[in-house]
């Protein structure tokens, strides 16, 4: 264990960074003084997320103990062996970011990053979210990576309590939060089932989570929470199409059609959108009134004319076999 | 027999280019994340070094003691641009595992909090 070889060396850099750390407080724990100073609108007093299931962690198993605390209260339960065959790498003994994001995903969750906030993390917790958050409990130069579980805070007192490791619902100052935190650069994330978007989740962001596990495989998942993200901003362009598109993947071409009737009508810039429509009308062998749509988006060239007129000639190509299929 | 040679060799390339994951233009319907790719040209090239990348990544699990039918998977969760912030850093990346060793952090960071509390 690194830890031990190197005690010498972190018991002096220990000393250096306190000596370092007393010198500068406020600039080295710039959210804990802006939360101290500047108390954020209709956030609660205080939180317990008193219905997340606490799963101690076996050794260096932190990631899979905090993704199954996270997926349990988004009503997923999932082995804890089969969140270590998802997330742990046995040549670094520890789980990478990219995968604690991933691994939601493959049951059906979105995964989503938050802004590097402690105020994100508080405004999730208070609407009864657990967050996973990435420590460095190290010392520099030795960094020793740990996820928890954000369950509960108390402003007053300026505290959170963590699920972490063995310890179920330990408390600690949210300075003592922030300056083992901020070596990931405030990395947080959250895993959500798809009828429910994250409190601080932004548009764009959001959209591109529900995209992320439309493309993991996640097709019926991420089509309620594309229809859950429309049903918040009816304009997004791209959970239209990935509405559409994860219901033409499901065989379901009625749905996909209905999306994007009245979506080319309230887009009419989008040649993805006119395509697309193109070709369920045409697999719903209406392609007279597919021709039409096809040459619309053919108009409007742009970057995908290429993908259009391939369409295109498909459409046609159809038309001519059933002609000739009529003719015999 | 030439032409026999001729025909293999044209459905390899036929295969091969049907089989370029980076192909943009087919027929049909167009992907979702066609839309954040035509957003622009860096995210345009992340995308495509994400994609490239997918096999290389696996495999670089693999060497870190994944067996391949899991890191086949794992990567096939990740998005283009998680795939790319891990090629070639997969040893280098924080990996969180445990919490053992972790009083000195603690120390100097409940030295901090006096530090606020009196401030």
């Amino acid at each position: 264990m690194t830890s031990c070889r190197l005690r010498d060396v972190r018991r002096l850099a220990g000393v250096l960074a306190a000596a370092v750390a007393l010198g500068g407080c406020s600039m080295m724990l710039p959210q804990t003084t802006a939360l101290q100073d500047h108390r954020p609108a209709q956030l609660p007093d205080r939180v317990a997320l008193d219905g997340v299931p606490f799963v101690p962690q076996d050794e260096n198993l932190c990631g899979p103990a905090a993704l199954k605390m996270a997926m349990a209260s988004a009503d997923t339960e999932v082995m804890l062996g089969d969140l270590k065959r998802e997330v742990f790498v046995p040549g670094r003994q520890g789980s990478l970011q990219a995968e604690m994001l991933a691994a939601p995903r493959r049951h059906g969750l979105v995964s989503y990053q938050l802004a590097p906030r402690l105020e994100d993390v508080l405004r999730e917790v208070s609407t009864g979210t657990p967050v996973i958050v990435l420590q460095d409990y190290g010392v520099w130069p030795v960094k020793v990576w740990h996820y928890a579980v954000v369950v509960g805070y108390d402003y007053p007192k300026h505290e959170v309590v963590l699920n972490s490791g063995l310890k179920q619902g330990m408390r600690m100052p949210i300075a003592v939060l922030e300056y083992l935190w901020k070596q990931s650069d405030y990395w947080a994330m959250v895993a959500v089932p798809p009828q429910r978007i994250p409190a601080t989740a932004h548009e764009a962001a959001y959209v591109d989570a529900v995209a992320a596990l439309e493309k993991a495989g996640g097709l019926k998942p991420a089509r309620i929470a594309y229809q859950t993200a429309l049903d918040r901003w009816p304009d997004d362009l791209k959970a239209t199409v990935g509405l559409a598109n994860a219901a033409y993947e499901l065989g379901d071409l009625a749905q996909a059609e209905a999306v994007l009737r009245p979506a080319v009508e309230r887009h009419p810039d989008s040649a993805i959108l006119l395509n697309n429509l193109a070709q369920v009308l045409s697999d719903l062998k209406r392609d007279p009134e597919a021709l039409k749509v096809i040459d619309r988006a053919a108009a409007l060239g742009g970057d995908f004319s290429d993908a259009v007129q391939q369409t295109r000639r498909h459409i046609v190509a159809r038309m001519q076999s059933a002609a000739t299929a009529v003719k015999n | 027999m030439k032409s026999n040679l001729m025909r293999i060799v044209g459905r390899l390339l036929i295969l091969t280019m049907l089989a370029l994951p980076f192909q943009t233009v087919q027929a049909g319907m167009i992907g979702t994340d066609q839309i954040a790719a035509s957003g622009g040209a860096a995210m345009q090239r992340a995308n495509l070094l994400g994609t490239m990348s997918r096999p290389d990544v696996a495999s670089q699990l693999q060497s870190l003691g994944v067996d391949p039918a899991s890191a086949k998977a794992r990567v096939d969760a990740m998005t283009d641009a998680e795939v790319q912030s891990l090629a070639g850093k997969l040893g280098a990346l924080p990996a969180g595992a445990d919490s053992s060793g972790w009083g000195w952090a603690i120390l100097i960071a409940l030295v901090i909090w006096a530090w606020y509390s009196y401030r």
